[in-house]
């Protein structure tokens, strides 16, 4: 390796002395930076990750809605399926009930769901505990778990289901029967307000309490992957009946999902202060170490050393002081977010605030997603401010003239 | 008639004191062949130690010319092949062992290969330094050092070696054995030496002997 080089190491990290405090602490510096911007970046990741999972997971990746109602849905459906990379799709009716377990109200959404292609597009099996989705048919129903919690209701009781019918029926004086459903079954998304307020049924039991008939609210369109949403929408809008328009699951949740993004740009932008401040406490450090080695670099010139070479020994340790404290800022970084739970679990224990941080946050648990591409935005970013740390220094040392450095006290 | 590695003619230096131009070379001539040692001596204060830098090329000259072995270029490329320093306070860098700091004057003209790293070993082993070549400098006595920096010297085999008074920080005996050491390398190497120096005992081992006054060799 070329000397300067070499030299910029082994300044940083001498074998066979003391580990050299001031590189202890600009490493340190600038691995928490990286730390932090790695953690926070990979929690706000997290976020929009698992905002996109539940809403793919429960809803397919495309909803198609009309401005009413879809009286002709299965031709709709035969429409969507037949554009280019479109799965599956399901009709939905969804829309407010009240519903009354013994004598205790509550006001879901209710969710009819079209048993014999749900499970192309949605993945709602696997939520189902204490029951099976199997089980559901007509005359049953499945509670999201805070809604089964608060109603104290369990698999194998029956609720009584009023829809917003009973409205029109008082009108016209007729006598209106709540509908009795059974219980089969508890849905736990991991998403708050999904699990708080969801009453699952069929979709003819949808469109019975809501006197829909034949029709539907919605479809839900499932693609395949690798498929790019937006193209699928434009395709599936093509495809559909004018009045009927196909939104992608960010066009659904576009305004949060902007939110969550511009949180996140602003957060990024402010941790990188973290990095720029130890940039300038690499900066402060190396032009002290020029002052101290004053008569080593009238020695490196007197030896034949370059003043460009001399200078690119300083900017190599600002650039090496980048890489180590990255990589150190990595594994602290990616150490803390395999802990994150406990950590805030640790500290919601401790402040006795688990629920608040489950109502707040809407996850069970803290999600975190890495992108690679902001990783190495933080890499890149990091490497470059520590090596412009270094560069001030580099100036000062290349000026020095051999002969007044040697003389230097 | 042996080769002439060193040719200063009519150096001058002036520095400015306060408003005054100080005269402290007021052309020097000088000419070294190789294997030949020069001592300089002078009073504190007349201009040994600029004189040197001049050859050195680490500063330049108002007036007068200067060539190594009959080039005109003295720039630090060519420094680094053709000349080797040792100083008073040896310059050790801290953090290198005494086999890394023999390299590194090796190092600043080309990455080291196996031949650089045995004839360091070799050099250390000349200066009898052989058991120490993995001591820090903080880790050998000053003797030892300055024998580093003697074998650092030496590296890349230069063809002239300027000393800067490299006994004034130690004791007699071991300043004794440090020129010894010096002239014996160069004699064997035929290596051209100029050694800046106050002591007259050491300055009668070398084949010359020259006198700085009134910033004119004698």
């Amino acid at each position: 390796m070329p000397w300067y080089l070499y030299l910029a190491l082994k300044q940083l990290f001498p074998s066979g002395r003391k580990f050299p405090f001031f590189t202890a602490i600009s490493v340190l510096g600038v691995a928490l930076g990286v730390a932090l911007l790695v953690v926070v970046t990979s929690v706000m990741g997290g976020f929009g990750h698992e905002i996109r999972r539940m809403i793919v997971d429960t809803e397919g990746e495309v909803q198609v809605r009309a401005s009413g109602y879809l009286a002709d849905y299965r031709g709709v459906i035969q429409r969507i399926v037949s554009v280019p990379g479109v799965t599956a799709a399901t009709p939905y009716a969804t829309g407010p009930v009240a519903v009354v377990y013994k004598q205790r109200p509550a006001y879901p959404l209710l969710r009819g769901l079209d048993l014999a292609t749900i499970d192309k597009v949605a993945n709602l099996a696997r939520f189902v505990h204490g029951g099976r989705l199997d089980d559901l048919d007509d005359d049953a129903v499945i509670l999201s778990a805070q809604l089964a919690s608060s109603l104290g209701a369990f698999v194998g009781d029956t609720l009584e289901v009023y829809s917003p019918l009973i409205f029109e029926k008082l009108k016209n004086d007729e006598v209106f029967l709540p509908r009795e459903l059974k219980i089969v079954g508890v849905l736990e998304i991991g998403h708050q307000q999904l699990d708080s307020n969801t009453l699952y049924c069929t979709l003819r039991a949808a469109q019975d309490l809501y006197g829909l008939g034949p029709a539907a609210h919605g479809i839900n369109v499932r693609l395949k992957p690798g498929v790019n949403e937006d193209e699928a929408v434009a395709l599936i809008n093509a495809a559909v009946p004018r009045g009927v328009r196909a939104h992608s699951w960010q066009d659904s949740f576009s305004d949060f999902l902007w939110v969550l993004n511009l949180e996140k740009g602003m957060i990024f932008f402010l941790l990188l202060f973290v990095v720029i401040v130890a940039a300038f406490s690499v900066t402060s450090s190396l032009l002290i170490s020029v002052v101290r080695k004053t008569r080593e670099i009238g020695l490196l010139g007197a030896l034949g050393g370059a003043p460009r070479h001399v200078a690119a020994c300083f900017c190599a340790q600002g650039l090496f002081i980048g890489v180590f404290g990255t990589l150190l800022g990595l594994a602290l970084g990616f150490g803390a977010l395999a802990v994150r739970n406990d950590i805030v679990l640790a500290i919601a224990r401790v402040t006795q605030r688990q629920e608040v941080l489950q109502r707040f946050y809407q996850f069970k648990q803290l999600p975190a997603h890495t992108s690679v591409n902001e990783v190495m935005l933080i890499v890149g970013l990091t490497i470059v401010i520590s090596t412009l740390a270094g560069l001030l220094p580099a100036w000062r040392a290349a000026r020095l003239k051999p002969v007044e450095a040697l003389r230097s006290e | 008639m042996a080769e002439v590695v060193l040719q200063a003619q009519r150096l001058a230096k002036n520095y400015l004191s306060g408003t005054q131009q100080l005269a402290v070379l007021r052309g020097v001539d000088l000419e070294v062949a190789a294997g030949e040692s020069v001592s300089i001596r002078g009073e504190s204060g007349s201009g040994k130690s600029t004189l040197l830098n001049l050859l050195a090329g680490l500063d330049s000259a108002d007036t007068g010319t200067l060539e190594w072995g009959g080039v005109a270029d003295t720039g630090t490329a060519r420094r680094a092949k053709f000349l080797g320093m040792v100083f008073q306070s040896f310059y050790l860098i801290p953090e290198l062992n005494a086999r890394a700091n023999v390299l590194m004057a090796a190092r600043i003209v080309a990455v080291p290969g196996a031949a650089e790293r045995a004839r360091a070993d070799e050099l250390l082993r000349r200066v009898g330094l052989a058991e120490r070549a993995t001591h820090l400098p903080s880790q050998l006595s000053g003797g030892e050092r300055q024998r580093v920096a003697v074998a650092r010297a030496l590296m890349n085999s230069p063809r002239l070696i300027l000393a800067d008074e490299p006994t004034g920080n130690l004791d007699e005996h071991t300043g004794d054995a440090v020129i010894d050491l010096l002239l014996a390398v160069c004699r064997e190497t035929g290596t051209a030496l100029v050694l800046v120096t106050h002591n007259a005992a050491h300055a009668k081992k070398t084949n010359r002997q020259l006198f700085l006054r009134e910033g004119v060799l004698h």
